[in-house]
């Protein structure tokens, strides 16, 4: 069993296109028995273009890694103390003049549970509420499919992302499976570094440009404090950009692996458009032709590792 | 005395060119003799001075807490680990605790119930900010140290600076933008929640569609005012049926960005397009669409001079 996934820094660079068609190619592959997610739970999208195969398989399970405080006002004797004290903080604890009563900020409000233990009349309690969806089908073209989604200002999605790569293991299929491969959020933050942790390679997607640059240079800092060997792949490879000389000269620099180069081809968005992975909508497209010669290259790789 | 208005430009999705325009519009205020301040609030990916060419200066450290056990004063009671809500103190039985920084919540709770006043905070760098000067706009922006998890506290370390400034030099700036990261969790929250407008960038695509209208909820859910703007419109000829599926859903938009070479080049050459001393094309489609956004903000934020 491998487990590969996507990240990229910046956002809007083509995970998720890659890992569409990424996922695509493996499930025409024999070697290969996959199972794919989307860790991006502030914004899943890859089920648009992985849509399942019938809607009746589609399982959807409540998600309660959020914890809230409430406050018990049956409890309380208006002491103060819990705002005057500032056992809160994350500033959630907020007094309410009129009612001599604290309130509750909820959205701030991490349920770590300091109120709970430090109120001396106990009037605070501790509940898990609901953070979000985990969702499991399988999909028209033939594998299953887990994503989370976030219940939103439910300040969770790091746990959710862990919660999304429990479920896989609990699968049917996972017995079964060599390979996972995992669409990851944007950033380098806490859903990014739960998305990476334990897994065995890495890819990083970026664009030619200053922020794309930038930007990878920062999620390959993170990766490396881990030891997860990676790759990158470079989207609109083409781009006329002042910054190509300098991420050309950043990845040879540090000996970088390159696993490959995808040229800008509308072939991607218009396969968006129609649902597709572009390596179906258009096969013979140069962006598809890229996108092969990725999977080969992983393939190898991921063999050695 | 006017406190100044803050707009945050937002969008879900990542890439769809949320600091194009919170950079554009900076520069078009100024433009119009407004003080203005930019707030770099993707503190994962912090992109702002890289479209500014600014140099970052005043780095300042964001510290955060951590439990540090003063073995000579701690009893092994093992109260601190028994009460922590994230598990972040690992104690085994007549030996002291440990404990694991990666999941600790910094709510403190151990340093405050510690029998023996055993526990002392640890303060570690997570992160920094930084100020700069560009193009006569000043500019806030915070960095997450790679493999930190804790964003949040440094975008609220950025909307503190901010609180501060305007309370001590309540005069210095009109208008203050704030740039978030993409997706929808607690960083992007807070920026939201401290805006009087908000601006969530999208693409006629079908991720951006999904996105949309995913921040939308949590623009609804903060009850703040948002009025859209549709990047990239010219893409593969969508503008006329996306803007249609936005009325349908009585999203109002501020305006829509065609494809513009000039915008790439503006880009990658860190000279805002909009910027007046710089030597784009003042007919170009992009420049145009600019003065269109503009005018329908300064309309419908009523800013006057």
């Amino acid at each position: 069993m491998k487990k590969i996934g996507v990240i990229s820094g910046k956002g809007g660079v083509g995970k998720t296109s890659l890992v569409a068609s990424l996922a695509s190619i493996a499930y025409k592959d024999h070697d290969i028995n996959l199972i794919i997610l989307d860790c991006d739970v502030d914004a899943p999208n890859l089920a648009l273009i992985l849509p399942p195969k019938s809607e009746e398989d589609i399982v959807t399970q409540d998600t309660f890694t959020t914890k809230k405080a409430r406050f018990l006002e049956e409890k309380c004797v208006n002491c103060k103390q819990c705002y005057d004290d500032h056992f809160c903080e994350f500033n959630a604890l907020n007094w309410n003049e009129s009612d001599n009563i604290p309130v509750i900020d909820y959205l701030a409000c991490e349920g770590c549970g300091a109120c709970r233990v430090l109120c001396p009349e106990d009037a605070f309690e501790i509940n898990p509420v609901k953070s979000g969806e985990i969702i499991t089908y399988e999909t028209n073209v033939g594998f299953p499919l887990i994503y989370g989604k976030t219940k939103l200002g439910s300040t969770t999605s790091g746990l959710l992302v862990s919660e999304v790569k429990q479920h896989a293991t609990d699968l049917k299929e996972f017995n079964d499976a060599n390979l996972i491969v995992i669409d990851g959020p944007p950033g380098i933050g806490c859903p990014v570094i739960a998305t990476v942790s334990g897994l065995d390679y890495i890819v990083a997607i970026t664009e030619p440009t200053p922020s794309g640059l930038h930007d990878l240079s920062r999620a390959i800092e993170m990766v490396n404090q881990f030891n997860i060997p990676f790759g990158i792949v470079i989207n609109k490879a083409d781009l006329k950009s002042a910054s190509q000389k300098q991420l050309n000269r950043y990845i040879e620099k540090a000996g970088y692996e390159i696993l490959g180069r995808i040229n800008f081809d509308l072939s991607i968005p218009k396969a968006m458009s129609y649902a597709e992975p572009v390596v179906d909508y258009a096969p013979e497209s140069v962006a598809s032709q890229a996108i092969n010669t990725i999977y080969l290259n992983l393939k190898l790789i991921l063999s050695k590792l | 005395m006017l406190k100044p208005k803050i707009i945050c430009v937002t969008g879900g999705k990542g890439g769809t060119g949320k600091t194009l325009v919170a950079v554009n519009l900076a520069i078009m205020f100024k433009n119009q003799g407004f003080k203005v301040l930019l707030i770099d609030g993707d503190v994962e990916n912090p992109n702002t001075f890289l479209l500014l060419n600014a140099k970052l200066e005043n780095k300042t450290e964001v510290l955060y807490f951590l439990p540090k056990i003063i073995e000579d004063k701690c009893t092994k009671c093992g109260l601190c680990a028994e009460n922590c809500g994230t598990h972040a103190l690992l104690h085994i039985k007549n030996s002291y605790p440990i404990p694991i920084s990666t999941v600790c919540s910094g709510c403190k709770l151990c340093y405050k119930i510690c029998p023996t006043n055993a526990i002392e905070p640890d303060l570690k760098v997570i992160g920094w900010t930084y100020t700069a000067s560009a193009f006569n706009i000043d500019l806030f922006l915070g960095e997450l140290k790679p493999a930190e998890a804790r964003s949040a506290v440094i975008v609220n370390k950025l909307m503190e600076n901010l609180e501060h400034s305007i309370k001590t030099e309540p005069e210095k700036y009109d208008i203050i933008v704030l740039d978030t990261a993409p997706g929808a969790h607690c960083d992007v929250e807070a920026l939201i929640s401290g805006a009087d407008f908000v601006i969530p960038v999208t693409e006629p695509t079908r991720f951006g569609k999904l996105d949309l209208l995913r921040i939308i909820e949590l623009i609804d859910l903060l009850k703040k005012e948002y009025k859209a703007i549709v990047n990239r419109s010219s893409l593969l000829g969508y503008k006329e049926k996306f803007l249609k599926e936005l009325e349908e859903k009585d999203i109002e938009i501020l305006g829509d960005i065609p494809l513009d070479e000039e915008i790439v080049s503006s880009y990658c050459q860190g000279i805002p397009l909009m910027e007046k001393s710089s030597k784009f094309d003042r007919n170009g489609a992009g420049y145009k669409s600019f003065e269109i956004i503009f005018e329908n903000l300064i309309k419908w934020g009523d800013f006057s001079k």
